[in-house]
């Protein structure tokens, strides 16, 4: 096990950068998450971590050793591959001790390795099977166990369950972090899901064309996002962003947002002129409130649990063009938990609190504070 | 189907019958009773397993030779992107363009130069440069549809680039592998021309399709006499077809991903 230090790391392909000036310490041991869109370039930073391709510049360290121009045999990292990555001429048992052959350890020693990883993630008894003859969960389990049989200094994991369905994804999230909880190794994971980022993370990292958005824990990642990108991708579904314009409300700073003079404490807008409000789908509810506004709602979704209600806001509504946040262009979104029945077309009076409302600035789209 | 395998059924059963009714109209394809004895009589009489030795080593080298280049140069256009490598990849296909006749000169006199006429090498050499422009395409199509992860993992788990495709790309691309050998072996096989152009005056090196055409007579041909040797030509192909089966069948890389 091994902390990585990642020094100014960047990626071009021609003129086009990829991957722009990336700095990150990653403790012994740590369970990091890096998540954003498609093509933000967090699978190229997983790839040049295991010298699969070069980084255009910087230094990566496993723990003190300078990799960066290692080759990847040379690293003593694992990785688990999206596709799974099995080979399949191979037996389970053949796959899960190939890099142990590789690195010359004698018959008597793989065995039992591979014996005691099959165990750990309940393959055991497949030992002398082919890929193609499991299922896609017991796939994992022996990608999983081709990782972990080699004790490596780091596992590097590119997004591993997005081949999986949902109800299995769920159920080897939680694998994967019980996994980590016993072993302990240092492990960089890739998701574009923000689910698996939050539910597995003790750190996340968010990344947008190669650049790197916000480092925090998931809890902070959530309550105080830095900026409108971050706040729109952390939570399902994605914050509402609304129209804000600066005013004043009793001779104090105010933002008015839905018609509607909200005080916005003791944070300064420091001359923003335009201003973007984000509420969280969940902090909306029905009934009068400190702010409320009647809104039509133009489609229900019942989740059992809770309802998705959206509401027409006209041109309030800013269009926040990220992959995460597909429910923006049907109206304002709000999660409901209360029963109750709320028809489509009806007129709602709909409440929140000032505190829940984030303010971006529109030219910066960095958060208010 | 049937029609494809009408000519062979003609082949087999003018090589069983008696020379008198080989060219008689209709043709007969259920020979009654069928003459063995032209089988026994040719392989008595003429040096069939010369012949059958002498193209087994013409198409066996041509297979070595030409998938050790097309394997590497395969992969290398598959995984590798260089500057020119579109470029390089069609002018090897160009080769294949041209006719093999046209070949035939050139190839002639650079081999007088370096003394390789009437020596088996010639064809081995010459039939390679037909076949490798084309099994080069057949196993870079092939390469490309196996996933680069492969030997992603091959190589985080400890192997060198070219230890990642000889471990694991090689083996799980052996249906890929069969067909193009089974294609090369074919060609090398079935040449003509340049064993007629190269071979001539060296009997002893003489394949088994050149062997066959020194059985015309000037006045009279015996056509049952050719069918059955014809017979022991092809048999070699059939057994190599049925060797390479379970390959060309198979889909390997089944498992390696979703």
């Amino acid at each position: 096990m091994a902390n990585i230090s990642i020094r100014s790391v960047h990626k071009k392909y021609g003129p086009l950068e990829v991957l722009k000036t990336f700095s990150l310490e990653i403790e012994d041991g740590e369970f990091l998450v890096l998540v954003g869109p498609s093509g933000c370039g967090k699978s190229t930073i997983l790839k040049i971590l295991a010298g699969l391709e070069p980084a255009s510049g910087g230094q990566i360290f496993l723990g003190k050793r300078d990799v960066t121009d290692l080759a990847p045999a040379d690293r003593d990292v694992a990785m688990v591959f999206q596709n799974y990555a099995l080979y399949p001429h191979l037996t389970v048992r053949q796959n899960i001790g190939f890099g142990l052959r590789m690195r010359g350890m004698n018959q008597q020693e793989t065995r039992a390795r591979v014996l005691d990883a099959a165990k750990t993630l309940g393959v055991e008894s497949y030992l002398d099977r082919r890929p193609k003859d499991l299922s896609g969960g017991q796939r994992q389990r022996v990608a999983l166990g081709r990782a972990i049989v080699r004790e490596p200094q780091a596992f590097l994991m590119d997004e591993p369950l997005s081949n999986l369905d949902a109800k299995l994804r769920v159920q080897m999230r939680a694998e994967i972090s019980a996994l980590h909880k016993r072993i302990g190794v240092t492990t960089i994971y890739v998701t574009h899901d923000q689910i698996e980022a939050m539910t597995m993370a003790d750190r996340i990292v968010i990344l947008r064309d190669g650049k790197i958005q916000q480092i925090a824990d998931p809890d902070t990642m959530y309550q105080h996002p830095d900026n409108l990108f971050v706040a729109g991708f952390i939570g399902s579904p994605g914050m509402n962003f609304l129209k804000a314009t600066p005013t004043e409300l009793d001779g104090i700073a105010a933002v008015s947002i839905l018609d509607v003079k909200i005080p916005i404490g003791a944070r300064r807008l420091d001359g923003a002129r335009k201003v973007i409000a984000g509420i969280r789908p969940e902090h909306f509810s029905f009934g009068k409130g400190a702010i409320s506004v009647n809104l039509r709602s133009t489609l229900v979704e019942s989740l059992g649990s809770e309802k998705y209600v959206y509401f027409d806001c006209g041109d309030h509504l800013v269009e926040c063009k990220m992959e995460a946040q597909e429910e923006s262009s049907k109206g304002l979104i709000a999660r409901i938990s209360q029963s109750g029945r709320i028809a489509e077309g009806d007129e709602v009076p709909v409440s929140f609190n000032p505190a829940d409302v984030y303010l971006f600035d529109a030219d910066t789209e960095l958060v208010v504070r | 189907m049937r029609s494809v395998n009408i000519p062979d059924l003609l082949v087999v059963s003018n090589g069983s019958l008696d020379h008198s009714r080989t060219e008689v109209l209709p043709p007969t394809f259920w020979p009654d009773p069928p003459q063995w004895k032209t089988f026994a009589k040719v392989w008595e009489e003429r040096p069939i397993l010369l012949w059958l030795a002498n193209s087994t080593f013409a198409a066996l080298g041509s297979v070595t030779l030409s998938m050790f280049v097309s394997v590497l140069a395969g992969y290398s256009l598959s995984r590798f992107q260089v500057r020119g490598g579109n470029s390089l990849g069609l002018f090897i296909l160009t080769a294949k363009m041209l006719p093999a006749t046209l070949l035939v000169i050139p190839l002639f006199s650079i081999f007088r130069n370096v003394g390789l006429i009437g020596s088996i090498w010639s064809l081995v050499i010459a039939h390679s440069t037909l076949i490798i422009p084309f099994t080069t395409w057949m196993l870079k199509g092939y390469f490309d549809t196996i996933p680069k992860e492969l030997e992603h993992a091959a190589m985080v788990d400890g192997c060198s680039p070219l230890g990642a495709m000889i471990r694991v790309i090689l083996p799980v691309s052996a249906p890929g592998l069969a067909a193009t050998s089974l294609y090369a072996f074919v060609l090398s096989w079935a040449d003509y021309a340049y064993a007629r152009t190269f071979l001539t005056n060296s009997q002893d090196n003489w394949t088994a399709n050149l062997g066959i055409t020194t059985m015309r007579g000037e006045y009279v041909t015996d056509w049952n006499e050719i069918a059955a040797v014809s017979v022991f030509v092809a048999i070699p192909i059939l057994l190599i077809y049925l060797f390479l089966e379970r390959y060309l069948v198979g889909g390997l890389t089944a498992g390696a991903e979703k």
